[in-house]
């Protein structure tokens, strides 16, 4: 510990972002602003997720950190080494024993239960930023429920491209009252934030702004009567699990260029494959 | 007698939190706060005295209800969290009401369109608590429904009822008696059912 505080934040930091997040989830989906510290880390490596899984971890918890569904990520790595040393929890690398996950763009595919948390690492928390620069304007569009400009430019991707081209951060809408940026997460999971059993909170540490889904929360996914939500779909399945429902990452195999394709949850993966072997 | 204060104030208030955030998360589930009571003759109990411990410091503004007004729970809080005590309930971050207050309109914060947290969130003292009794409540956090009883809960339920109608501005609460404790947030449905055929009429 060595002169740090528990979970690292001071008591009075992690009571403000306490604070935040009882709003977050009383009005879900909408940005709470909050007073971020500096984490001994660089923006880009989840610092706003930190901050809100230093303000709910308590000693009895057990931790999992993925980073695009991997364990073993050098981001991944440093946040779960950083709380073991800070708040001196257990870890895990199993979806199914942690009490807290934190992640980087993926939900894991085995199905999260009630009373597991997920917190996730946002880089840009506000989905409308690409169309209108100034947070007054944004904060003013939420205020009004004035979407129309984020269904033009889906549309201008089916006119474009004949479909819907966002295959990441795709847009939903939180109990049918605010659009929402879920993170860097593939569409593949969108699906997933729909009715979930765990809560779900969001942290951005640039922008220092958090929100949340409650558990057993409705999330849409935008789209249009003519051209429904889909996922993304692969005709492989797992090179190493066999695998024909989970979110597939295509990596190569040698110098030849030979490719295959495998899970991107190794958690998953490897659970699969012990269970077969 | 000076009330107590939280044994182990890092991991007492960041376990009575989880359990905070599960029941605003969750609405109309019940959660017992496990924490030295303040005196017997206190106007609140354990689970408030708790949340107070719990989520106040020197950064915020707390109102409190005439009937619950005692110079005993003023100086226990200053003493154990510092904050500041608020005339104007429209700068209250926490208001520590009675239903009975509620009887009364009273101006509390309740945010902005552009930022509704910038609300009072509601501290109720109950005379009783239960999961089955006739209010539900449906929305985010609720598989299909709660059932709440919270004794004499017209003005209370009438007040939190209203939120629906100003969402996202509104007040969330949390509601207790004794060491119990559960919330209902703006987000959550209010309807008062009749005991004899179940139907609902809307708040
Ligand atoms: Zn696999």
């Amino acid at each position: 510990m060595n002169g740090y505080n528990f979970a690292y934040l001071d008591e009075q930091t992690k009571r403000m972002i306490r604070r935040a997040l009882l709003k977050a989830v009383a009005i879900p989906g909408y940005q709470v602003p909050f007073g971020g510290r500096e984490m001994p880390m660089p923006y880009g490596w989840g610092t706003g997720g930190m901050q809100l899984t230093a303000s709910i971890l308590g000693s009895d918890d057990v931790l999992k950190v993925i980073d695009q569904g991997a364990d073993d990520t050098t981001n991944a790595v440093s946040i779960r080494a950083f709380f073991q040393r800070v708040a001196g929890v257990e870890t895990t690398t199993a979806t199914t024993s942690a009490s807290v996950i934190q992640t980087r763009h993926r939900i894991p595919e085995a199905a999260l239960s009630h009373g597991q948390i997920l917190v996730f690492q946002v880089p840009i928390p506000e989905p409308l930023r690409f169309i209108e620069p100034s947070e007054q304007e944004t904060r003013l569009m939420h205020a009004l429920e004035e979407y129309g400009v984020m269904h033009v430019k889906l549309y201008e991707d089916i006119a474009r491209y004949g479909h819907i081209a966002t295959t990441y951060a795709y847009p939903v809408k939180v109990d049918d009252r605010y659009v929402m940026d879920p993170s860097p997460i593939p569409k593949f999971d969108n699906p997933k934030l729909h009715m979930n059993e765990a809560l779900m909170l969001f942290g951005a540490g640039r922008e220092k702004r958090l929100y949340a889904i409650p558990p057993y929360t409705r999330v849409e996914s935008l789209d249009f009567e003519d051209h429904p939500f889909e996922i993304q779909a692969w005709d492989e399945c797992c090179a190493l699990c066999g695998s024909e429902t989970s979110y597939l990452d295509e990596v190569i195999t040698d110098d030849a260029g030979n490719r295959m394709f495998v899970c991107s949850d190794t958690d998953y993966c490897m659970t699969r494959r012990g269970e077969v072997a | 007698m000076l009330w107590p204060g939280l044994t182990d104030p890092v991991h007492d208030s960041q376990r009575l939190f989880r359990q905070i955030l599960q029941a605003m998360s969750e609405p109309g589930t019940l959660h017992n706060l496990d924490l030295d009571a303040p005196p017997e003759v206190a106007p609140i109990g354990a689970a408030l005295w708790g949340a107070l411990l719990t989520l106040c410091d020197l950064d915020t503004r707390v109102w409190i209800a005439r009937e619950l007004d005692t110079p005993a729970l003023r100086e226990a809080l200053s003493f154990h969290t510092g904050c500041r005590l608020a005339d104007d309930p429209a700068s209250a971050d926490f208001a520590v009401v009675t239903p009975t207050t509620l009887h009364t309109e009273i101006a509390f914060a309740t945010g902005s369109d552009e930022y509704p947290d910038r609300s009072t969130t509601l501290l109720v003292s109950l005379d009783s608590l239960n999961d089955q009794g006739p209010w539900q409540i449906s929305g985010p956090g609720i598989p299909e429904r709660r059932w709440l009883d919270v004794g004499d809960g017209e003005a209370l339920m009438g007040c939190l009822a209203r939120n629906h109608t100003q969402f996202p501005r509104g007040l969330d609460a949390l509601l207790a008696c004794d060491a119990r404790l559960t919330a209902i947030p703006r987000s959550s449905r209010i309807e008062k059912c009749l005991k004899e055929d179940r139907s609902c009429m809307s708040q």
